[in-house]
Order: C-alpha cells, then sequence, then structure tokens
C-alpha cells in the first residue's frame, strides 16, 4: 500500500506486488474465516428477518473493532489511527465483497430477490467475514517483507496493556460466538440442559480457559512472574475475560433475536453454553494474537 | 500489563489497582451467575410444561381475519413443536378451526404466533389452547 514519506510514515514506497498480496491475504482471511457462517442456514434467515436497528448496532460497531484491531493486528504495520481507518475500511469492503460472491456463487442471492434480503444477508456476513480479512494478516501473513531486522514480527513485538488484553480476548470470543450463536443448536442445547449441567460448564469453561493460556506449554502462552501465586492471574485474567466472553454472548444472542420474549434463567442458560466456546475463542486469542 | 515477546510472555509482577478492580467485579458477576442458576437447580421442581394461550390482536388482513395470539410457558421445562389449535366459537359451537406449530416455547417464556380465520371474530369467542408437544 502507498505511503507517504512526507509524513514520516514508514519509508517503504508503494510496491505493486506488495499491495496485492496484502489485498489477497484479506480475502484469504475473509474466506477462511467466513465461510462456515456463509454455509449456515440461519445466517442466511437472519438476512431478511433481522431486526434493522439490531442490525445496524453490529454493523457501527464492526467499524471501531476493525479500526483498534488494525492498529493491533491487521495488513500491515500502522503507526497513525488513519493508516488503521483506511485498512479497517478496506477489511470492511473486502469483508462485504467475499460475502456478496460466496453467497452468489452458492445460489443463496439470487436476481429476483428483492434488496432489502439482498443488503440484508450480505450485510449480516459481512462482519465476520472483514474480521476474518483483518486477521489474515496476522495469521496467514508473518513472512519475509513483515520482519523487522531483528527477523521478528512487529506485531509480537509490543507491550501489551491490560485494557489490550481484554480487547484481544473480546475479538477471540466474538469471533468464534459469531460462528455458533445463530445456529438453533444453541438455543436447543440451554433447553436440554440442567441448571447443573450449567453450572458445570462455567467451571470448565474457567478452567478450560486458564489452562490453554498458563498451563498448556503452547507457543505464545504466558508465564507469571517469578513468586507470583498463580491466583493473581486467574483474578486478573481469567475471570475479567470469562465475564466478556459472557457479555458477547449476551450481545450476539440479542442481535440474533435469540433472547425475545425468553425469560431470565433460561437467557442466563444460553449465555453460558454459548460463552463456552466464546472462553476457548477468548484464551485463544491471547495466545494466537 | 503483559510483556509480549517471540518468547513465552511474562506478566509484570506489579498490576494497576485496575487491573485487581476488574477482577473482584468479574469475580462477583460470575458468583452472581452461578448463584441464580444454583438456586434455580434447588428450587426448581417443575418437570413438565405448563403452556396457556392469549389471543393479542385481531385484524382484518387481505386474506381474512388475522389473530395474533402468544403462548406462555408458566413452568420451568421447555417445550418444542408446541401445537397450538385456536377455535372461533359461536354460542358454545366450533365455526372455524385452525392450528399452528409453534418450534419453542422455552421455561418462564412466552412465544408469539398467528392464525388466520375466514369468519370475522367479532362478537364471537376465540379459544386459543395448546394440544401437543414434544421435549426438546
Amino acid at each position: 500500500m502507498s505511503r507517504d514519506p512526507g509524513r514520516g510514515s514508514t519509508a517503504r514506497d508503494f510496491d505493486a506486488g506488495i499491495f496485492f498480496a496484502g489485498i489477497a491475504r484479506g480475502g484469504a482471511g475473509a474466506l477462511l474465516f467466513a465461510l462456515p457462517m456463509l454455509m449456515t442456514m440461519e445466517m442466511w434467515e437472519l438476512g431478511f428477518y433481522m431486526d434493522r436497528a439490531r442490525l445496524l448496532i453490529l454493523m457501527v460497531l464492526n467499524i471501531p473493532l476493525l479500526i483498534v484491531l488494525s492498529d493491533r493486528v491487521g495488513f500491515e504495520e500502522t503507526t497513525t489511527w488513519s493508516q488503521a481507518t483506511r485498512d479497517a475500511s478496506v477489511a470492511y469492503c473486502l469483508g462485504i465483497a467475499a460475502s456478496g460472491l460466496i453467497l452468489m456463487a452458492m445460489g443463496v442471492l439470487r436476481s429476483d430477490q428483492a434488496p432489502h434480503e439482498v443488503i440484508g444477508m450480505i450485510a449480516v456476513q459481512a462482519v465476520p467475514a472483514s474480521i476474518g480479512a483483518m486477521l489474515g494478516r496476522s495469521q496467514l501473513g508473518g513472512q519475509a517483507d513483515d520482519k523487522d531486522a531483528n527477523g521478528e514480527d512487529p506485531t509480537h513485538e509490543r507491550e501489551t496493556s491490560y485494557a489490550g488484553e481484554l480487547f484481544l480476548m473480546a475479538v477471540g470470543a466474538l469471533f468464534l460466538n459469531l460462528n455458533v450463536a445463530p445456529t438453533e443448536e444453541m438455543i436447543l442445547l440451554s433447553y436440554k440442559m440442567s441448571p447443573w449441567h450449567a453450572i458445570l460448564i462455567i467451571v470448565a469453561s474457567l478452567a478450560l480457559m486458564h489452562g490453554f493460556v498458563y498451563a498448556l506449554s503452547f507457543r505464545g502462552s504466558h508465564d507469571l512472574a517469578e513468586g507470583t501465586p498463580g491466583w493473581h492471574a486467574f483474578v486478573r485474567f481469567t475471570i475479567p475475560g470469562y465475564v466478556i466472553a459472557g457479555l458477547i454472548s449476551a450481545f450476539c444472542l440479542w442481535t440474533f433475536h435469540r433472547t425475545d420474549d425468553v425469560g431470565t434463567t433460561q437467557v442466563l442458560m444460553m449465555i453460558v453454553i454459548l460463552s463456552f466456546p466464546g472462553a476457548i475463542g477468548a484464551a485463544a486469542a491471547r495466545l494466537i494474537l | 500489563m503483559t510483556k509480549s515477546t517471540t518468547d513465552a510472555d511474562l506478566e509484570t509482577s506489579k498490576p494497576h489497582w485496575i487491573e485487581w478492580a476488574t477482577g473482584a467485579i468479574s469475580a462477583a458477576i460470575v458468583l452472581v451467575v452461578i448463584g441464580w442458576i444454583a438456586k434455580d437447580a434447588l428450587t426448581d421442581r417443575s418437570t413438565s410444561p405448563d403452556l396457556y394461550g392469549s389471543v393479542l390482536q385481531v385484524e382484518a388482513r387481505s386474506n381474512g381475519y388475522q389473530v395474533l395470539f402468544e403462548i406462555r410457558n408458566g413452568s420451568s421445562q421447555t417445550a418444542s413443536q408446541v401445537t397450538v389449535r385456536g377455535e372461533l366459537m359461536e354460542d358454545s359451537k366450533s365455526i372455524e378451526a385452525a392450528e399452528t406449530v409453534i418450534d419453542y416455547v422455552p421455561g418462564v417464556s412466552k412465544a408469539k404466533s398467528g392464525i388466520i380465520f375466514q369468519n370475522n371474530p367479532e362478537g364471537k369467542t376465540i379459544s386459543i389452547r395448546a394440544i401437543s408437544f414434544n421435549e426438546p
């Protein structure tokens, strides 16, 4: 992508190869992350029956999410917010284009459909696809042109603030949640579970989250400083991460009309079951991003 | 703060008080959720759904008279595939009936649905009741 050296951004000049490689990675990321949703029947249906106010909230909230994500991971190193905003809009556009093309290729979108349906179906799919496009670089990229002089990926070389860690957990939770929240299985599971099952799921989610980040020796896993008791990290990171996964689950369920007219306990059970993949996603995001 | 390098990340040993505050509030939220669900687990003894219907709205539409109703479930047990029969009664005689199936009526919740009559329900009684259900 073109950068103006006069503004002191970077010294790299426009290189068509790098530019198109970035776009292709974004498109690949959109496909990788959004295909499960593009092939989910409930997501097509949501496109036409979803309340437009909720769809609007989802689409508008996606903008700051993409900008912050672009600042942290994204197609390429960004040093200013205007660059992050530019990359975020490219990712959003790639998400919309990829969703539209795939839905058309699969015969889900047809020319005789009302514009209301077409726009709705593309819009709801564009949100996960755009996040996928943004993550495309950090997950599929990281090749020679991204490494700095020390051969290290620049995105992994910064200090992550506490808020940054929580944000990454939210993105991870949102990602896995968006995959499963629209499906009928989520509400069906919450109806099949007894309250005891729900409590077991809460405990299991917390244990898995903590284990993912601290106990298992994955690449990118976190070590505690010498002499810090294990429960410190549990209180400061795992529990807030679980609550964030729960809030994201609640937002997804509300957006997809799963909580309408449903009693409090049933809503809590839905949130608990949806937070299970959300918690895993949140933990994984801390390792991967 | 977490220092990220390509090696394992190291949590700093002197966290800001905000991190502890966030942790404490989060722990409280998790405990409230567990407490709420545990209360239900310990006190609730319902074994089957309790379904009852009520008419919300009657409107003339292009293909007849549309009756919008809701089915409430008073029990904590969810019912699925709830078949609802609506009857139009005049002088305790049924003059028209219509049926619909609702996917789920969750525990202590309600579900809305609609049926369409050919006869004008004005001055007549509409009876809405669930006639069958499945366990999810």
